[in-house]
Parts: C-alpha cells; sequence; structure tokens
C-alpha cells in the first residue's frame, strides 16, 4: 500500500466516524476471553446469522471493569449505550430477544462505567 | 415509540432492598397509568456506592440518591410527569477516573487501524514530524511533567535529552513491557486494548531521540498482547507510520518484537537489554546508563508501555494541557490495576492526588467482605503495605515513597483483616528470591536468608531479636545489591514491620497469627456446644486427626492434625474453631 499523507489520514477519520448503525462490542482482552468471551461472541455471530438481524458484532479491549466480565457493550438507536456485565448464552438471548428486538434494556445485568455518565 | 427509561439500584452494601423498590415502583406507575410509557431498569452497578437506593433518569442524566419509600411519589408526579428536576434528592457526583492512557480500550478493535485512527490515531505522529523539531517533542514533554511510569518515576523528558545529546550516529528506542508484578497487568490491558497508542509513543520516542530502530519487549506469558502488537506493527507498516521516510520526511524507523523468557529481573533495564542482545538476562553496574551505553553499547532510551502511552495526547493536547492535571510533583493520570479484597477490581485511571479512599470505596465500590480494610499494597514485590490510618493520602511519587511504599508499575491490592502481614512479607520476599538472577552476593543471599528467618517467625520459632536481624540484612540489601530487584526486595518486609510490628510479635512472642493464615500457629477445636456429632469432620480428616464417639463427643489431636483445614469446611454448623 502507498505511504499515507496527512489527507488520507483525514480521509481515514472521516470514514470511519459513527455512522450511527447499531453495534454489539465485547470486550476481547484475556480478563475478557478469561471468563467466556470468546463464546459469547461466537454466540452472538451465530444468533445475528441465524435471526438474520442487522446489527453489527464487534471486538474491543478492556473496559477495566474485570470484575464482571465478560462484558457486552450494546448500541441501539433510541436506546442510551449500555454495558451489561457477567454476560453468557443466557443473557446473549436476553439482550437479542430485549434490547436488540424488543427495544427494552435488560434488568439485573447492566453495568455502568465508572468513567462515563 | 416514547418511553422513558428509569434506572434503579440499592446502592448499600448490607441490605439490598431494590426488590421491594422496584416492585413499589411498578405498581405506582400503574396506578397512574404510566406504565407503558416508563421502562423501570434495575441495574447491576451504577458506578455509585453507599448512598441508599438511587435513581436514575439516564436520558436526562438526573441522579436521585438516599431516597425513602415515600419520595417514590414525588418522582413520578414531578420527574416523570412534569419533568421536573426534584433538587432536594438530587445527587451530583463526577466521574472520579480520568482516561488518558486507556483512552480507547474498550471503544475500539484493537486489532483494527482505522479504528484508532477515526479516534485521532497517529494525529500526534503527523503532528509532530511536520510541525516539530525533534527538540520540541522534548520540550512539550519536559512541560508536561511526564515521568516515567515504571516505577521509579525518571522525568521522561531529561531520559530522552540525555539520550539525543550523545554523539553516536546509531540510537535506539526500546518498549518495556516485561510487565511482573505479581496482581498487576495494566500494560497487558493497554497492549490488548489499543496497542497502537503505544507503537505511536514508541514511533515518536524515536523521533524525538533521533533513533532509527525500536524493539518491544514483550513477556512470552502475554500471548494475546504479543498476537496484537505484531498485528499493530504490521498494519503500521502497510500505511507507513512505520519503514523509511515516515510521512514523506527523511525520519525512518523500524520496530521489532522480542520476546522476554519470563525471568522477573528483565523487566529491570540493564538486564532487559542484556536479553535482548541474546544474553543472559542479568543486570550490569549503572553507571553508565542506558542513555549513553545501552543496547549494543549505543545510546539507549527504554520506556514503559504507560509511558509510552501518554506521548501521543501529550504532542495533540499540549504539555501545559497535561501538566494541569495532577499534583505539583506528579503530572497527569495513572493507571492501576485495583485487585485484593475489593469489590470492584478492575483497571482504573486516575489523576495523582487522587486519595486512596477515593479508589477503593468509591471507584473500587469498598470491600468484598464485611472485614475492615487493613492495608493496601502498592508497587508490588518492590513496594510496601500501606495501612489504614493513611487512605486518605492524595497519591503521587513522593507521598507513596514518604510512607515507605512506591507507585510502582500499578499493582494495588486491598487486604482485609484475614490477610496476615507477616505472611505477605513472606509471599513477596519470597517472589523476589525466586526471580533473583543470582548475580550479586547481597540479593542472592541476603534474599534467602530474610525469608528462612521469615519461615522460622511463621512456623513459631522465631525470637525477638530475629526482627533487628531482618533489618540488618534489608539495609545490607538496600545499600549493597546491584540493581533494583535486590535493593528493593526487602521492602515489603521493612514496610510490614513499620506499621505492624506488634503483628509480628504477636508470632514470635505470643505465637499467635491473629489472621489465623499461618497454618502451623494454628489450632482446630470442636465446639462442642454446636457440634451435632455428625461425623462428617471425622470422615473428611485425611490424617484421621478427630477421634472420640457420639456421647463423649469429638476432639481433634493437635499432634496427628496438619491444619489443613478440611473439617473446618465441612462442617455445616460452624462447630470447628480456628484459632
Amino acid at each position: 500500500m502507498a505511504k499515507l499523507t496527512k489527507q488520507d489520514l483525514d480521509q481515514i477519520k472521516a470514514t470511519h466516524q459513527d455512522d450511527g448503525k447499531d453495534w454489539i462490542k465485547v470486550g476481547m482482552s484475556t480478563c475478557g476471553i478469561a471468563a467466556g468471551a470468546d463464546k459469547v461472541y461466537d454466540f452472538f455471530v451465530d444468533e445475528i446469522k441465524k435471526r438474520k438481524l442487522d446489527i453489527q458484532v464487534k471486538k474491543c479491549g478492556c473496559q477495566g471493569m474485570c470484575y464482571s466480565e465478560p462484558l457486552v457493550e450494546v448500541r441501539v438507536k433510541g436506546l442510551p449505550d449500555v454495558i451489561y456485565g457477567r454476560v453468557d448464552k443466557e443473557g446473549v438471548m436476553k439482550i437479542l430477544d430485549k434490547h436488540v428486538c424488543g427495544n427494552t434494556l435488560v434488568k439485573d445485568s447492566i453495568y455502568e462505567l465508572r468513567t462515563k455518565r | 415509540m416514547n418511553t422513558k427509561l428509569v434506572f434503579i439500584k440499592d446502592t448499600n452494601v448490607t441490605v439490598d432492598a431494590t426488590k421491594d423498590f422496584y416492585a413499589d415502583f411498578l405498581n405506582l406507575l400503574r396506578e397512574n397509568s404510566l406504565e407503558d410509557q416508563v421502562q423501570v431498569v434495575r441495574v447491576a452497578d451504577m458506578g455509585i456506592y453507599g448512598q441508599g437506593l438511587v435513581v436514575k433518569f439516564p436520558e436526562a442524566d438526573i441522579i436521585y440518591a438516599n431516597l425513602q419509600e415515600n419520595d417514590l411519589k414525588n418522582i413520578i408526579t414531578k420527574t416523570i410527569k412534569e419533568g421536573q428536576v426534584i433538587d432536594e434528592l438530587l445527587f451530583k457526583t463526577e466521574p472520579k477516573q480520568l482516561r488518558i492512557v486507556l483512552r480507547n480500550c474498550g471503544e475500539i478493535d484493537p486489532e483494527n487501524i482505522d479504528e484508532y485512527i477515526a479516534l485521532d490515531g497517529y494525529q500526534a505522529l503527523v503532528k509532530a514530524i511536520l510541525e516539530y523539531k525533534p527538540e520540541q517533542v522534548i520540550e512539550e514533554l519536559k512541560i508536561s511533567g511526564l515521568r516515567g511510569r515504571g516505577g521509579a518515576g525518571f522525568p521522561t523528558w531529561l531520559k530522552w535529552k540525555l539520550t539525543r545529546e550523545t554523539s553516536e550516529a546509531q540510537k535506539y528506542v526500546i518498549c518495556n513491557a516485561d510487565e511482573g508484578d505479581p496482581g498487576a497487568y495494566m500494560d497487558r490491558g493497554v497492549l490488548e486494548g489499543d496497542p497502537h497508542s503505544v507503537i505511536e509513543g514508541l514511533i515518536l520516542a524515536g523521533y524525538a531521540i533521533g533513533a532509527s530502530k525500536g524493539y518491544f519487549y514483550v513477556r512470552a506469558e502475554y500471548p494475546l498482547a504479543v498476537e496484537r502488537v505484531e498485528k499493530a506493527i504490521k498494519q503500521s507498516y502497510d500505511y507507513g507510520f512505520l519503514g523509511k521516510n515516515i510521512l514523506g520526511s527523511n525520519f525512518s524507523f523500524d520496530i521489532d518484537i522480542r520476546l522476554g523468557a519470563g525471568a522477573f529481573v528483565c523487566g529491570e533495564e540493564t538486564a532487559l537489554i542484556a536479553s535482548i542482545e541474546g544474553r543472559r538476562g542479568t543486570p550490569r553496574p549503572r553507571p553508565p546508563y542506558p542513555s549513553v551505553k545501552g543496547l549494543w553499547d549505543k545510546p539507549t532510551a527504554i520506556n514503559n508501555v504507560e509511558t509510552l502511552a501518554n506521548i501521543g495526547p501529550i504532542i495533540l493536547r499540549g504539555g501545559k494541557w497535561y501538566a494541569s492535571i495532577g499534583t505539583e510533583k506528579s503530572k497527569g493520570t495513572k493507571v492501576f490495576a485495583l485487585t485484593g479484597k475489593v469489590k470492584n477490581s478492575g483497571l482504573v485511571e486516575v489523576p495523582m492526588g487522587i486519595t486512596l479512599r477515593e479508589i477503593v470505596f468509591d471507584i473500587g465500590g469498598g470491600m468484598l467482605s464485611s472485614k475492615g480494610i487493613k492495608a493496601i499494597q502498592t508497587g508490588g514485590p518492590s513496594g510496601g503495605v500501606i495501612p489504614r490510618e493513611f487512605l486518605d493520602t492524595p497519591v503521587d511519587y513522593e507521598n507513596l515513597q514518604k510512607l515507605g511504599s512506591i507507585m510502582g508499575s500499578g499493582g494495588m491490592i486491598v487486604m482485609d483483616e484475614d490477610d496476615c502481614m507477616v505472611d505477605i512479607a513472606k509471599f513477596y520476599l519470597g517472589f523476589c528470591v525466586d526471580e533473583s538472577c543470582g548475580k550479586c552476593v547481597p540479593c542472592r543471599i541476603g534474599g534467602y536468608q530474610m525469608l528462612s528467618v521469615l519461615d522460622k517467625i511463621t512456623e513459631g520459632s522465631g525470637k525477638v531479636e530475629d526482627l533487628d536481624k531482618l533489618k540488618r540484612i534489608a539495609l545490607a540489601m538496600q545499600k549493597a545489591s546491584l540493581c533494583a530487584l535486590g535493593q528493593t526486595a526487602a521492602n515489603p518486609v521493612i514496610s510490614t514491620i513499620r506499621y505492624f510490628e506488634e503483628e509480628y510479635q504477636d508470632h514470635i512472642v505470643n505465637k499467635k497469627c491473629r489472621s489465623h493464615k499461618c497454618k502451623h500457629l494454628l489450632n482446630y477445636n470442636v465446639i462442642q456446644d454446636k457440634c451435632k456429632r455428625c461425623r462428617v469432620c471425622v470422615i473428611n480428616c485425611p490424617v484421621n486427626a478427630i477421634n472420640g464417639d457420639k456421647e463423649k463427643g469429638f476432639f481433634v489431636d493437635p499432634k496427628v492434625c496438619i491444619r489443613c483445614g478440611k473439617c473446618y469446611e465441612v462442617c455445616k454448623f460452624n462447630a470447628i474453631a480456628k484459632e
């Protein structure tokens, strides 16, 4: 690939800005994976394919709240971004049924980040 | 759909009243026929602790705390129906954390360079190469007041300046990612969550000191971090941030990865250099410092992962901005790995000058058990313990040193009344004895001797004069050891003696361990009043130390007992006493 210039960099920055689409982010650092985040990630991908949902599943690093891994952050239009903690397969189903399809938040599993308010 | 969201949570640890409150809330909503317009969500953690029942309206960002049942009506009529804020219930909170190093961790896909670029990634590099001379980069760092985050707190700008000013043509920069303190994983978090920020910092370091080659020294125990750094370096080459003539300038820079084979001492800079050169990882006397004679005898700047992750934001937002955060002598933020007996363990990044109490109770959510906090261990095996009397000390390099501990790389282990300080000292010293490279005598022999004295104390055969002996050997190690490992290995012992001497005396004179940790000083007994004669302990005892019968009761024979604690675990009636 050719060398980037400042203009190219700005262009990449512009094209990768938040496009307002829905996404699910799974924390995939060692702490998350140790708690089962890779299984949660795969399960999300499978289920979304099965249900033909229009939502992207992404990987990200450690949010810092290692006590509540695996952490899953969900953005769905019309709802605030929330982070679900200690997500397992059952949790994945709940998030997809209620949050992604039903437009309601799943109770008892939201962990609010201590930096964001 | 136009539903309002309400988050509720009981932030008190002892009794959780959320269930009733939740039901009342729903009932009241139903009475007001608002149940379709409001969604009440019980959340698992709100980031607020010890404030009773808390209700939060996430969209309007209103938080009410310390609520009583009769406040509910008010909230529904005023806030939900009319959208008013009830001032007397309002709870104001500032986020305690400030994320500079961890800015992208958990935000971006660490394996995708474009996501890093979208959040201002590599902009600092562009700014530095197009607008700044190398000296100006160093000048900016000087203004920022950034100090090395590896533990010792040496000013980063000075290290770079010294390296830059040497006359050699070939210079090197090294990223020290050989993180080995027990309980610390800040660097792993950064490398796995945002590897490009460290790479950008390393390239900037290379630019500032005039190096053409950089090394990542990552410990092999971090396979995922290594994999992500490798990927990130490749992407960086593809985009031309690494390689020849970066961004069309004369500056060329290459990065290689070297894996550490797991020796703790290789985090020490001269041992690290030896390890990269392919020699045995042992330290050598300094001076000459690596900034004069480092890798292959060329001037070398070695920086910690966290230090390097700070460079980008400093260049981009200016040294003045960075210097506005923190205390007079310690600027910026510090990442801590908060672990131990604390409710919310994890990575926290806080501005310097925050108190330990704020970290443990406001961010960490308080203690895991009902037992009180006893001490906080900072700085890993080179650090010490800080007893609870000093919880309100602002955290910075100088203050922690005054208390006999160090900032270290950022491990912070919270201990409660169940932790025996002699045992803790023994653990850390044992770690250093295992990891001592054996090159210099004070560390190799001093450490071993101190450990055997501690062993004696925990086994109940310690003498009062042993404490003086420990102090004497510690002094010799501090003065005469070759590298920081030996010089600081005695710190955990010295600081526990300083603050918890009565606990040592207890072990030595009374032959008692008040935390019930040292098993040689423990005795298990059957409490006859509570015992139901079920014989579970008898069946489970691996050495048949529990004798007796159903009429007379059962007794533990201390001569046979190996203090494994099995009877204590299996008894369903709490009828085994540990003393």
